[in-house]
């Protein structure tokens, strides 16, 4: 897939793994793990919202794009 | 789910099961009088003679057996559309009722309820053909406006749980 999701390495430099992401934003970890994998189809703006505010961090640092060869 | 709904699904499946075996009850009755119209058909007509409600006995036998077939072909119609419903309802009850198989079901019921007023005009020119003009069965089949809301009804729906659907598949994948 073009747009690569950061979130490993987000939660890696935070030193927080996806359960305490999950509990503090409220979003399941299966569908955190979803978008981690980078097997999810869309993302919400208010999962990216939860996610930033959280991790203190702009959509961009999530969210990259990159050229498929 | 909540529980309101899946007593309402347990209701609708007990009455489904309930209408399948009354429609399989109605299949041997005809497969009965079928059968009684061959092998007794003397004893019949004096029946029918005595009854005043059917035109001159002698010469209905045919049409009365072409009028079994029609209403067997009308059953087996209406356990297709049970069973495309059982099935419906089944996925109901998983929680998942908007997938593409459910679309196709209510189009197929939305067919055959087509098929099963289509059968009922044969069966109301026969009918009317060996019956006195004022008696009941005279009246069986013919055209009937709760049908035809039913087949609309069905297409409608089936347009409605195809958009379910798509938009269903729509959303997974979203996070």
């Amino acid at each position: 897939m073009a747009i690569v999701v950061k979130l490993d390495e987000l939660l890696h430099a935070r030193r927080m793994t996806l359960t305490d992401l999950s509990d503090r934003i409220g979003i399941t970890l299966a569908n955190l793990s979803i978008l981690k994998t980078g097997k999810a189809k869309a993302m919400r703006f208010s999962t990216l919202e939860a996610i930033c505010m959280e991790l203190d961090c702009q959509p961009g640092d999530l969210l990259a794009f990159e050229t498929e060869r | 789910m909540p529980a309101q709904h899946s007593t309402l699904l347990g209701v609708t499946r007990g009455l489904l099961w309930l209408m399948l075996g009354l429609v399989a009850a109605a299949a041997l009755l005809v497969l009965a009088v079928s059968v009684g119209l061959v092998a007794a058909w003397p004893d019949i007509m004096v029946e029918l003679k005595n009854s005043k409600i059917f035109i001159d006995p002698g010469i209905i036998q045919p049409r009365l057996l072409w009028m079994m077939a029609v209403l067997a072909a009308i059953l087996g119609v209406a356990a297709f559309v049970l069973r495309q419903l059982q099935a419906m309802v089944a996925s109901a009850a998983t929680g998942d009722p908007f997938i593409p198989a459910n679309a196709r079901r209510l189009r197929r019921t939305g067919w055959s309820l087509v098929a099963a007023q289509l059968l009922a005009i044969p069966l109301h020119m026969i009918a009317s053909s060996v019956a006195a003009g004022h008696s009941e069965f005279a009246n069986m089949g013919g055209i009937d406006l709760t049908n035809i809301l039913a087949i609309l009804l069905a297409f409608v729906l089936a347009a409605v749980f195809e958009q379910g659907a798509a938009m269903r598949d729509e959303l997974e994948g979203t996070v």
